[in-house]
């Protein structure tokens, strides 16, 4: 408050720098924020325009009028001297009265002029008396006996003043050389000029369009290309320009580009490399596991006890292998859908039979039964399975699928729903996005079994969901009842039997 | 008489495990940690499946099936690294009958070895002789002949014929070939049906790229004429 008391107040010394300091903080705040690149641009070009213009109009002016007013000076003058040679005669003839000179000057024509003669003035007119003139140009004549000449104005008209000091006594001849004519010449051309400085302006503003346009474009390009690149497709490069400046940035976004790609596919056969490798051993085991379980009940109880739970940790790490070479194929890119049109009733039903609970109630609403779905059976597959393999580890090991339309009835089918209902505690609003996650581990993933799987289930239904234009979401039951529904969201046809 | 099954295999871990569980089957298992051994035993066992894990040090899994069928017409069963197209599909071409993507359970490898026996010795569809246009299938001798020339198609390629000429001219899905010929469920993998359909043609039809006997109808399955 005090700080901005002192700036305002006007002591010569604080005004200028404070006013600066005001002026820069407000473009401060005008330029980056509300300016665009664009904007700028043309502004700069306009205001370019718009100076270069005013000066070249101000020079035009100046040097019209200087020219124009001097070819009136040099008649004004030459014949105000000849004027003032008559004048000085009559005076000198009738000295001290000036009336004999004035009638003179008259009878000559000369309407406009103001004599000083012995310090007392008269003059012509009431309009062009001594008080027209200005001081300096008395002052140079009477006091310093200089012919001088001057433009004024007089009732708003620009009127040269000649001065001429008269030799027989102190005193001058001023003569009135209206202006008036030259004045329109040089409102035309002055009108011209603002005319010309007004296209010229615009014309700037129209070239920094063309001109802002074209520096923006390769930010546009590159735009373009890192959206293209936050969507995964990591290929995308900038065209090299022609234009070196453009091609430092062209190249220095290509290279983090190449350097970024080559470290997600890094991380991506780290992934992919991790699982090979574990799959020669996960082999052995599993062919191992299954000979002794073979032989399980030649074991003693504890050797059982100990072999089940080999034979279960062994089976759901082969479960995580498979998710996570699947993952990094995912993260890979490397996945090719093997597409086939799909009854989707008869393909939920038998995806069910092979599933971990094979039970499983499946209702199918009347008009899903005539609805088929794009997609890759063995995967969708998969992803039945995980929802359900869901339902039996979190989910009370109860579930039913639903397999129906969205609701409207009698519009035109797009959708279909796939929903895994279970009864287990459900799923909290802050968290159903969660469980999408990679090794989702929230609040409810930490209540649910130990037993469960490696929490990637879920995250791999995400993304076969979405490799197949669907989606998956988590809400509650319909009926209210405490558990959680799974709602697979896949594109769909409906076909005439 | 016992079955043989040759496993090749360079991980020898992997091929003891595998052994193990095999033979808990009842099955007699000749192990092979190269292709060139593999070869050399094959000669000298006569086994009645070949087990080819197609990542082998020297020849590998590819050329070793390619080998392996230029004299023979065994069933191959295929361990590929991966379930991308590109694998599975090289390994059919190069005459695997099924495959497997590891790490798999030893029950489903006896499963696929089962169905593969099995198809060795096919029901008899009753017909001495079928005949589509130039093409005859004698199912009882397992023969096929076209324009008098006697082909040789493997025991997975023959059943594939045999089914499709059990009902001339009706459309066969996919996936009841693959429930008929190789006895998988609704999950089973497409791929096979399309590339045995492929190898097929190579063999029964004058011009494969324009096949006139076994014939694709689109969106629904393969069709035998004549």
């Amino acid at each position: 408050m005090t700080d901005s008391a002192a700036e305002q107040t006007p002591t010569g010394s604080k005004a200028g720098p404070s006013r600066w300091l005001r002026l820069s903080e407000w473009w401060e705040g005008v330029q980056p924020r509300r300016l665009s690149l664009r904007v700028r641009i043309l502004l700069m070009f306009a205001l370019g325009a718009l100076f270069l213009s005013g000066f070249l109009a101000a020079a035009a002016y100046s040097f019209a009028r200087s020219s124009v007013v001097n070819q009136r000076d040099d008649a004004g003058i030459e014949q105000a001297y000849r004027n003032a040679q008559a004048a000085q005669n009559d005076l000198r003839l009738n000295d001290p009265s000036t009336q004999a000179a004035m009638d003179r000057l008259q009878s000559l024509g000369v309407a406009t002029f103001a004599i000083n003669y012995r310090g007392s003035w008269s003059a012509s007119s009431a309009k062009y008396t001594n008080d027209a003139i200005p001081l300096s140009l008395q002052q140079r004549v009477i006091t310093e006996s200089t012919p001088a000449r001057m433009i004024t104005r007089i009732d708003g008209h620009p009127v040269l003043v000649v001065g001429i000091p008269l030799t027989v006594a102190d005193g001058g001849y001023f003569e009135f050389v209206l202006l008036d004519d030259a004045s329109s010449t040089l409102n035309s051309v002055r009108l011209s000029l603002l005319f010309a400085g007004f296209i010229t302006t615009l014309a700037g503003a129209l070239l920094g369009t063309l001109v802002a346009n074209r520096a923006v474009r390769p930010l546009g390009d590159a735009a373009q290309a890192a959206k293209a690149i936050a969507g995964g497709r990591l290929d995308t490069r900038l065209e090299p320009s022609e234009d070196p400046d453009l091609r430092v940035l062209a190249n220095a976004f290509n290279d983090m580009v190449a350097a970024l790609e080559a470290r997600v596919e890094r991380d991506a056969r780290f992934a992919s490399d991790v699982s090979h490798e574990l799959r020669s051993p996960l082999m052995t085991l599993a062919a191992s596991v299954e000979v002794m379980n073979s032989r399980r009940d030649d074991l003693p109880e504890r050797a059982q006890s100990a072999l089940d739970l080999l034979v279960a940790d062994v089976t759901r790490f082969q479960g995580l292998v498979e998710d996570l070479l699947e993952i990094s194929r995912f993260d890979a890119g490397a996945i090719r859908l093997n597409i086939e049109e799909l009854r989707v009733a008869e393909f939920v039903r038998h995806a069910v039979d092979v599933s971990s609970m094979p039970t499983t109630r499946v209702i199918v609403s009347e008009r899903a039964e005539r609805v088929v779905i794009q997609g890759d059976r063995r995967r969708l597959a998969r992803v039945m399975a995980n929802l359900i393999d869901n339902a039996r580890v979190h989910g009370g090991g109860e579930a039913t699928v639903t397999v129906g339309e969205p609701d409207g009835e009698g519009e035109p089918l797009a959708h279909i729903w796939i929903a895994v209902e279970d009864r287990g505690l459900g799923v909290p609003l802050e968290e159903r996005a969660l469980v999408f996650e990679r090794f989702a581990r929230g609040a409810v993933a930490g209540r649910r079994s130990s037993s469960d799987g490696a929490g990637l289930g879920l995250s791999l239904v995400d993304e076969h969901a979405r490799i197949h234009g669907g989606r998956v979401w988590v809400e509650e039951r319909v009926d209210g009842e405490s558990g959680a529904r799974f709602v697979l969201e896949l594109a769909a046809d409906e076909v005439n039997e | 008489m016992g079955t043989r099954i040759l496993s090749v295999e360079d991980d020898e871990r992997i091929r003891t495990a595998v052994k193990l569980a095999l033979e808990d089957e009842g099955w007699t298992v000749d192990e092979a940690g190269s292709g060139e051994e593999a070869i050399e035993l094959f000669h000298r066992a006569a086994p009645d499946v070949v087990l080819i894990d197609i990542m082998l040090p020297g020849i590998d899994g590819f050329e070793l099936c390619r080998t392996l069928r230029r004299h023979s017409d065994v069933p191959i069963v295929m361990v590929t690294a991966r379930n991308d197209t590109h694998d599975v599909v090289a390994g059919l071409e190069a005459g695997a009958d099924d495959y497997l993507t590891k790490p798999f359970a030893p029950k489903e490898l006896s499963a696929r070895i089962r169905a593969l026996l099995r198809r060795i010795r096919p029901t008899a569809p009753g017909h001495a002789k079928l005949t589509f246009g130039d093409l005859e299938i004698i199912p009882e001798e397992g023969k096929v002949v076209r324009g008098g020339t006697e082909l040789h198609l493997t025991k997975t390629e023959f059943r594939l014929l045999c089914e499709l000429a059990q009902n001339p001219g009706s459309v066969f899905s996919r996936e009841s070939l693959l429930d008929k010929v190789w006895g998988y469920d609704y999950f089973g993998d497409g791929r096979l049906v399309d590339v045995h359909v492929r190898r097929l043609r190579t063999k029964v039809e004058a011009d494969p790229a324009n096949p006139r006997h076994v014939v694709t109808v689109r969106g629904l399955g393969y069709r035998l004429q004549s």
